[in-house]
């Protein structure tokens, strides 16, 4: 079968990095699709780490085995008319990421009254932790042709939905992460060494050099939005006096590098700033895991951060009249069964009451970090970071709990071709 | 053309090979890049109906319809009356054909309504964009609270539940938008 999958640029590097990690993700099954990626930014996926020329109107896409890279290309009459390989093979199988819609030459070929075939689109829509995921997920949706049929896939965190992608490269490593904290938790010999040994490893490998010590530190990796980061920086510092470990702060660079640079900079007492560099998603992905409380934004890195099993904290995108919080209130909602302790593999007894606390303390601090009409780097303080770093241990069973369900429901990729071949 | 965010309850459109009229809007999903209405629709031809989501950015083609003005002249049971007021002809709509739009007609309303007929047969009104609508049942309000932003479900007079800000009250006229029933604003 052979993929189209489009995908537009709407703002930094999250719809690129879905994409890559889907296109890496369904190259990896044991009948892989022939992908023709679309896009109207070549340069996210070079920034990401794939051999991109960006002025090129057609090229290979990554070491992915026959995939391509073709140029969106504009509405511009002189811009319009489709890519020879295109008309080569028509397009039989397409999926719009995002309802990112699809440049005219594409659909023209689509919706050509010419074509006797019938033709699947599939919009693969964003994350969402809302119950709707479900209803919507294979839903039907119009188009105006008979022989072009359209229907809704969601990715998500609850059955019924199509999952999260979890690729080899990252599944390897949040294994190997995750045995490592595993280890140090319990106390085995030798494992806080290893831990560290590893974190040192890692950082050498993204090319950045950490304080003395840093590697057997609190790791608190910074990838939000503009925000305003002065009193988590006074809680982070409390937090590294109480219990006597470092916090490494990993600043990634882009929306949240000048609010982390701003507020940790000047190095609070405890607190290191670690600026990072852009790095390709598999090693950004293994300082998430790597990591004791992640900050994360957007959709790839929250993916991520959920399946890694630690606490983390979500800075959810910015929508009109602060819909986000809607969003933040849903991803709550999924979470609570686990980490409050009513799960099926949550602590019973004390532990179920000591979750439960902890996760109102949880609760207050993802809604208040989220409260915002506008993204700004004055936005946010006083959210209360120090009674959820007090709880982690609280938290934790309830985190690696959440992620092994979303891991249990297996790869999207796998989900989104055996949708396919249900209805082609 | 049509595009999604053209089409509304009481829409004729042809999704596929079929002739489609929109009965109830479902819901509205939010993304970052737009949004699914969720739909049921009523196959014209075969009076099937069905649940279909629709895509921002799709465009769809228009189908050749005659409209008429009428005006809800009475109700009977669960059929709706409208009355051309030039010549008086009348036709009847069955409150599921209606669907959301019964929600939003009441006979003692002034206002028309554009019925729309498909081949010579009516298949759908298209009410007016903002109405007024009575609420006849809701849990007390609150006084003082007129941020707007937190909302109670209300009964209007046509039965229609909707979701109405804190401080309206029982007797509370309020303008309703008919494309996806949400509170506008208190009638003045």
């Amino acid at each position: 079968m052979t993929l189209d999958i489009l995908c537009k640029v709407v703002d930094n590097y999250g719809d690129a990095g879905v994409v890559l990690r889907l296109a890496r993700a369904l190259s990896e099954l044991s009948e892989p699709p022939r992908l023709r990626v679309v896009t109207d930014g070549p340069e996210a996926f070079r920034a990401l780490g794939l051999p991109v020329d960006p002025a090129l109107d057609a090229q290979p896409f990554g070491a992915f085995p026959e995939a391509r890279l073709y140029a969106w290309r504009g509405a511009a009459p002189e811009s319009a008319a489709p890519h020879a390989d295109f008309v080569r093979e028509r397009p039989r199988v397409v999926v719009e990421c995002f309802a990112c819609g699809r440049p005219p030459w594409l659909d023209a070929l689509l919706f050509d009254t010419a074509d006797p075939e019938r033709r699947l689109v599939v919009n693969l829509e964003h994350l969402s932790a809302e119950p709707w995921a479900v209803e919507l997920h294979r839903m039907q949706s119009a188009t105006r042709s008979g022989l072009v049929k359209k229907r809704i896939f969601m990715p998500g965190f609850a059955d019924g939905t199509g999952g999260l992608v979890i690729d080899r490269s990252f599944r390897a490593a949040l294994e190997k992460w995750r045995a490592l904290r595993d280890a140090a938790a319990r106390g085995a010999p030798g494992a806080c060494a290893a831990l560290s040994a590893a974190r040192a490893d890692l950082a050498r490998r993204a090319g950045i050099e950490l304080p003395p010590g840093a590697e057997a530190g609190f790791w608190v990796p910074i990838f939000s939005y503009e925000h305003e980061y002065r009193d988590m920086a006074a809680d982070l510092s409390a937090f590294a006096r109480e219990s006597g470990r470092a916090v490494c702060v990993l600043a990634a660079p882009g929306r949240s590098g000048d609010s982390a640079r701003r507020a940790f900079g000047l190095g609070p007492e405890g607190v290191n700033l670690v600026p990072l560099p852009f790095l390709p998603q598999e090693i950004w992905d293994e300082f998430l895991l790597a990591a004791d409380f992640p900050i994360v934004r957007g959709e790839d890195s929250w993916a991520r951060a959920a399946l890694g099993g630690e606490p983390f904290l979500w800075h959810a995108y910015l929508q009109e009249g602060a819909h986000q919080q809607v969003k933040v209130r849903a991803f709550l909602d999924a979470l609570r069964p686990f980490v409050a302790g009513s799960g099926p593999r949550a602590p019973g007894g004390g532990g179920a009451m000591r979750g439960a606390a902890a996760f109102a303390a949880l609760e207050k601090l993802y809604l208040a970090f989220n409260e915002r009409f506008a993204d700004s780097p004055e936005a946010g303080g006083a959210e209360g970071l120090i009674p959820v770093l007090r709880s982690l241990d609280a938290l934790r069973p309830g985190f690696a709990a959440f992620a092994d369900s979303l891991a249990s429901r297996g790869d999207l990729a796998a989900h989104l071709m055996t949708f396919l071949r249900e209805i082609v | 053309m049509l595009m999604t965010s053209d089409i509304r309850v009481g829409t004729v459109f042809k999704a596929g090979s079929d002739v489609v009229v929109v009965q109830r809007l479902l819901g509205i999903k939010g993304g970052r890049n737009g949004q699914v209405k969720k739909m049921r629709v009523q196959n014209i031809l075969t009076k099937s109906t069905s649940e279909l989501g629709l895509d921002m950015g799709e465009k769809f083609e228009d189908v050749q319809l005659d409209y008429k003005k009428m005006k809800l002249s009475y109700i009977d049971g669960d059929n709706y009356v409208f009355m051309d007021m030039e010549t008086y002809d009348q036709v009847e709509f069955s409150k599921e054909v209606l669907g959301d739009n019964a929600g939003y007609v009441h006979p003692d309303d002034d206002f028309e309504v554009e019925v729309a007929y498909y081949e010579e047969q009516p298949v759908s009104i298209t009410c007016p964009t903002n109405v007024v609508r009575t609420i006849t049942y809701c849990e007390p309000g609150i006084k003082g609270d007129t941020s707007g932003k937190t909302y109670k479900p209300a009964t209007l007079d046509t039965g229609l539940e909707v979701s109405v800000p804190l401080f309206c009250d029982i007797g509370t006229k309020i303008v309703i938008d008919t494309r996806d029933g949400s509170f506008l604003e208190r009638a003045k």
